[in-house]
């Protein structure tokens, strides 16, 4: 299942982003950042459907999170970054 | 035990706050520091406590809510942050040793102690009014004293340092859960306060509230986060939280912070007002006790109130109290500079301080005791 991957630079960015999303009825998990797209080091991710990104860009705007990063995974497991 | 000790620490929690501690030691592991399942319901834990405060204190956002070890902890980062060796701060006269030595370790800085007499709100915003004449690095300021309870103006001062352009570090220790605090509208740069006092969690915690400056971490080290990085990183609250969190101690305040929610901070205020009157009147009736309380109808005293008594040392009254199952502190409360502010250095006092879980049949136990001693 393809996925996106909105990067956030702390934990609590991730967990306001999550809640964000919630909030707007869109399923959102947090996990660790894969490594090749962690960038500083270690990270938070936030995890939403491939369908969800448009509304959940719209979502985060509203509240002043606009994502910096977002990943879509591709088939074979790797990450590539969407252009905002 | 009559406990009227509660500026110190509250000692009676609500019931959650133990079990959410207990269910901490054996469940949640570190925020931010794994993906799985306990390290998650940590970070949740924290994130919630955060969440909760930001709204009790009118916080824009939950990474501004930085979990410290205590207000001490707090005061620390927040003074080290905007002070730097030489500059000038002013301060109230009622601060603790918290603010006063923290400012003495940096060297040269010239401290200007607005000091104004008890109980006078209008006095004191004079006193500031005044010492921030020429400027100053910093501005820090008790919202209680944690001597004789005095609500210090604050939205005032507040006002005043905004007028000026002058930083406001608010200590909040004896205040936060019992006396509305609006960090946004008071636009100060951080408001520091303990866990285990008016928001009933356990010691070792302590939340710093963040407005907009930069700030200066007291420790640096891991905090899963920008690992390549070899300087802390330059967002809240991971650039002031180095290393494990109590988390423990953050599920134990989250607790304490919802039962203030529903609670609500201005009836524990008003109840915990009501109680220093009644004690300050049954105080009045006894000979030879001196109790300081502000005018009646003034509104700017918590639950806190001192008072000396004739031909006794405060020590010794309060080993007295405490053989008869009274707990009382006594002596300087880390605060000699209130003392001197007060006019009490030489004597020192007792201080008797309430909580949400304080009665009055308490009080009334309390001075049949102390009048029985006396």
């Amino acid at each position: 299942m393809l996925y996106y991957l909105i990067v956030c630079r702390s934990l609590t960015y991730a967990q306001r982003t999550a809640a964000a999303l919630e909030r707007a009825g869109i399923t959102a998990h947090i996990l660790r950042s894969p490594k090749s797209i962690a960038g500083e080091g270690c990270s938070h991710s936030v995890k939403i459907s491939q369908r969800r990104l448009a509304g959940a860009l719209q979502a985060l705007h509203r509240v002043g999170l606009d994502p910096k990063r977002v990943f879509l995974t591709a088939g074979d497991g790797s990450y590539r970054e969407v252009e905002l | 035990m009559i406990y009227l000790d509660s500026a110190a620490t509250t000692l009676e929690k609500p019931p959650e706050v133990a079990r959410a501690c207990a269910y901490a030691v054996g469940h949640l592991a570190s925020p931010g520091r794994g993906g799985y399942e306990a390290a998650m319901a940590a970070a949740d834990t924290a994130f919630a406590c955060r969440t909760a405060a930001a709204e009790l204190f009118h916080v824009p956002g939950p990474e501004q809510v930085v979990l410290t070890f205590n207000a001490t902890h707090g005061l620390n980062i927040a003074i080290r942050s905007l002070v730097k060796p030489g500059d000038r701060v002013v301060i109230s006269g009622y601060e603790h040793n918290a603010v006063t030595r923290t400012l003495r370790s940096i060297p040269g800085v010239e401290v200007r102690a607005a000091a104004s007499p008890l109980f006078d709100p209008d006095a004191c915003l004079e006193a500031f009014y005044q010492a921030l004449e020429g400027g100053a690095a910093a501005a820090v300021c008790t919202h209680v004293s944690n001597v004789f309870g005095f609500v210090l103006p604050i939205e005032g001062i507040a006002a005043l340092c905004r007028a000026r352009g002058v930083p406001l570090i608010i200590d909040a220790a004896q205040s936060a859960g019992c006396l509305p605090l609006d960090f946004q509208a008071l636009g100060a740069a951080f408001a520091a306060m303990p866990g285990h006092k008016g928001l009933y969690g356990p010691q070792g915690t302590g939340l710093l509230l963040c407005g907009g400056l930069p700030a200066r971490p007291l420790l640096t080290g891991g905090t899963g986060s920008a690992s390549l990085e070899q300087s802390m990183p330059d967002f809240l609250p991971d650039r002031l939280e180095a290393g494990t969190h109590n988390i423990a101690g953050a599920a134990g305040l989250l607790e304490g912070l919802r039962f203030v929610r529903r609670r609500g901070v201005e009836t524990i205020g008003a109840e915990e007002a009501a109680l220093i009157r009644r004690l300050g009147a049954g105080l009045g009736r006894l000979p030879g006790i001196r109790a300081y309380l502000a005018p009646e109808g003034a509104d700017c005293q918590a639950g806190v109130l001192s008072f000396q008594a004739e031909g006794w040392d405060c020590e010794d009254l309060a080993q007295r109290l405490g053989r008869r199952g009274a707990a009382l502190r006594a002596g300087l409360h880390c605060a000699p500079l209130a003392h001197q502010t007060a006019g009490t250095l030489d004597r020192g006092t007792l201080r008797a301080s309430v909580s949400a879980f304080t009665t009055r049949r308490e009080i009334q136990q309390f001075l049949t005791i102390l009048e029985e001693i006396l």
